[in-house]
C-alpha cells in the first residue's frame, strides 16, 4: 500500500525527535505512545499549523513545505483535542463552519447522516451549548467528517465517550472512511480500541523526547 | 461678558483641599489607592506646570522647530502608552500603531486648523492644543481597541485553533474579532457625543467660556473638536487594527500571537 503521508528526520524545537514514519493510503492508522511524546504535535506538523525545526513531511508524494497551507489543511483535516462549537443549533454549526471555509453547506439530510455516523441522532434544531462534553465531541466530529478530506486526523476522538459508544462510533466512521477512500489517523490511549480498529499502528516512544 | 477672574496661587491652592474629601472616601471604603491618588495629583500638577511654561515660551517665540518637537513628544508619549499597556504586541504591530496614530492625528489636526479654523499651520496656539486633544483621545481609543482584540483572541483560542485546522483563511478568522475591537474603541467617543451638552459641558468649551469667549463661539469649537476626535479615533483604530492583525500570522498561515514583548 502506498504512503499518503511520510515524515523523515523530523524534529520539532529542541525537545521532540520523531522516527521516520509513513501513513498508508486508505488505512486506519493509530498513533500511540505515552503522553509528551509529540502525538498531537505530529498532527499539527502534518497540517502545517506548526513548522518542523528539521526534516521533511510529504503529502501525496509532495513536500508540504512548498504547498498552499490552506489547501493542505482542507485535505489533511484535523479534528483537534479541544472541541469548539458555536453557540448555535447543530444546523447553525454546520452552516457557520462551512461559511467560514467559504463553501456551500451540505443538505439537512446529509447533516443527519453524518450525525448518525457519529452516534448523535439529535434534531438539527438542538442548541449545542447545553450538550454534554461527549455529545459536543460527536457533533464536532460529524462536522469534520462531512468535509470529506483525504486524510482525517482525530486527536482522541473518543476521550469523552463510554466504551460502547466509542466502539460504535469508530466502527461506523471507519466503514465510512473505507468506502470513501479517506485515510484515518487517530490518537488513542485505549489499547483495546487500537487492537480492534487499527490497520496500522505508529508508536512514538519516550526516547524521542530529548 | 464679565471680566475674567485671574486665579492667584493661594486661592488656586484651595482646590487641593478637595483631595482630602477623596482620601476620606477612599479610607472609609477601604480602597487602598490613596498613594496613587497623591502620586497622580502630584504628577499632573508637575506635568501641567511644565507644559504651561513650555507653551508660554513657544507662544511667545513661535518657531516651527519647537512646535515640531512638542508634537513629536506628544505623539511619542501617546504611542508609548498604547504599547506599554499592550505588552504582547510584535514589532510590526507596534510600528503600524505608531504610524496610524501619527498620520491620522496630524492629518485631522491639519484639516481642523488650516481648513476649518483657517489658521496658519505654523501657529502653535491652535496646533498644539488641538493636537493634544486629538492625541489624548486617540491614545485611549487605540489602546482600548488593541486590548480588546488581544483579549478576544485569548478567550477564543479554541475557536481559532479549530477554524485554523479546518483550513479557514486567517483574515476570515480574525476579521470578526477586529470589527468587535473597533466597535469597543470608538463607542466611548460616540457615547460622549450623544451625552454632550446634556450630561456634561466639555472641558474645551468650559475653558473657553471661563476665559471670556462667547458660548456660541465656544460651542462651534466644541462641535468641531468632537467630530475631529471621533474621526481621529476611528482612523487611528482602523489603521492599527486592520493593518495590525495581519502581523498575527505568517505566510504559511500560521498564527503567531505571542510577539516579542
Amino acid at each position: 500500500m502506498a504512503a499518503i503521508l511520510t515524515a523523515k528526520n523530523l524534529k520539532f524545537m529542541d525537545f521532540l525527535r520523531f522516527p521516520d514514519l509513513s501513513v498508508e493510503r486508505g488505512s486506519a492508522a493509530f498513533l500511540c505512545g505515552p503522553s509528551g511524546t509529540g502525538k498531537s504535535t505530529l498532527m499539527k506538523l502534518f497540517n502545517a499549523t506548526h513548522t518542523p525545526t528539521e526534516g521533511t513531511i510529504t503529502f501525496d508524494g509532495q513536500d508540504i513545505a512548498g504547498m498552499d497551507t490552506i489547501d493542505l489543511r482542507r485535505s489533511v483535516l484535523l479534528a483537534g483535542q479541544k472541541v469548539y462549537l458555536f453557540d448555535d443549533t447543530i444546523r447553525g454549526n454546520f452552516e457557520q463552519f462551512y461559511a467560514f471555509r467559504g463553501d456551500p453547506c451540505i443538505s439537512d439530510e446529509d447533516m443527519r447522516e453524518f450525525l448518525r455516523l457519529c452516534c448523535i441522532e439529535f434534531p438539527l434544531e438542538t442548541r449545542c451549548q447545553p450538550l454534554s462534553g461527549g455529545e459536543k465531541q460527536r457533533v464536532f466530529l460529524a462536522v469534520h467528517l462531512s468535509m470529506k478530506p483525504q486524510v482525517l486526523m482525530m486527536d482522541e476522538p473518543t476521550a469523552a465517550l463510554d466504551k460502547k459508544t466509542s466502539r460504535l462510533l469508530l466502527s461506523q466512521v471507519k466503514d465510512y472512511c473505507k468506502q470513501n477512500g479517506i485515510t484515518m489517523l487517530v490518537i488513542s490511549h485505549d489499547i483495546s480500541l487500537v487492537g480492534e480498529y487499527a490497520d496500522q499502528v505508529i508508536s512514538l516512544s519516550e526516547e524521542a523526547c530529548e | 461678558m464679565s471680566q475674567i477672574v485671574q486665579l492667584d496661587v493661594w486661592h488656586f491652592a484651595l482646590i487641593y483641599l478637595l483631595l482630602l474629601v477623596v482620601i476620606t472616601v477612599l479610607r472609609f471604603t477601604k480602597i487602598n489607592q490613596t498613594k496613587s491618588l497623591l502620586w497622580g495629583s502630584a504628577r499632573m500638577t508637575l506635568q501641567l506646570t511644565l507644559s504651561g511654561l513650555i507653551l508660554t515660551y513657544i507662544f511667545q517665540n513661535p518657531s516651527p522647530i519647537f512646535m515640531a518637537l512638542y508634537l513629536l513628544a506628544m505623539i511619542s508619549f501617546a504611542v508609548y502608552r498604547v504599547i506599554s499597556i499592550n505588552k504582547r504586541l510584535n514589532r510590526r504591530f507596534r510600528l503600524i500603531i505608531a504610524a496610524s496614530i501619527a498620520l491620522s492625528g496630524l492629518a485631522v489636526m491639519a484639516y481642523f486648523v488650516a481648513v476649518v479654523v483657517g489658521e496658519h499651520l505654523g501657529n502653535p496656539q491652535y496646533v498644539i492644543p488641538i493636537s493634544g486633544m486629538l492625541m489624548g483621545n486617540t491614545m485611549t481609543g487605540v489602546s482600548l481597541g488593541v486590548k480588546s482584540l488581544y483579549k478576544t483572541i485569548e478567550d477564543q483560542a479554541d475557536r481559532i485553533e479549530t477554524l485554523q485546522n479546518m483550513g479557514v483563511r486567517p483574515e476570515k478568522l480574525f476579521l470578526p474579532f477586529v470589527r468587535q475591537a473597533m466597535e469597543t474603541a470608538i463607542l466611548p467617543t460616540i457615547n460622549t457625543m450623544v451625552g454632550i451638552g446634556i450630561v456634561s459641558l466639555p472641558g474645551m468649551m468650559t475653558g473657553q467660556i471661563l476665559s471670556g469667549t462667547l458660548p456660541t463661539t465656544a460651542i462651534l469649537y466644541q462641535i468641531a473638536i468632537m467630530i475631529a476626535i471621533c474621526t481621529t479615533v476611528c482612523l487611528a483604530t482602523f489603521g492599527s487594527l486592520y493593518f495590525g492583525y495581519r502581523t498575527l500570522y505568517n505566510k504559511r498561515n500560521q498564527i503567531e500571537i505571542g510577539g516579542a514583548a
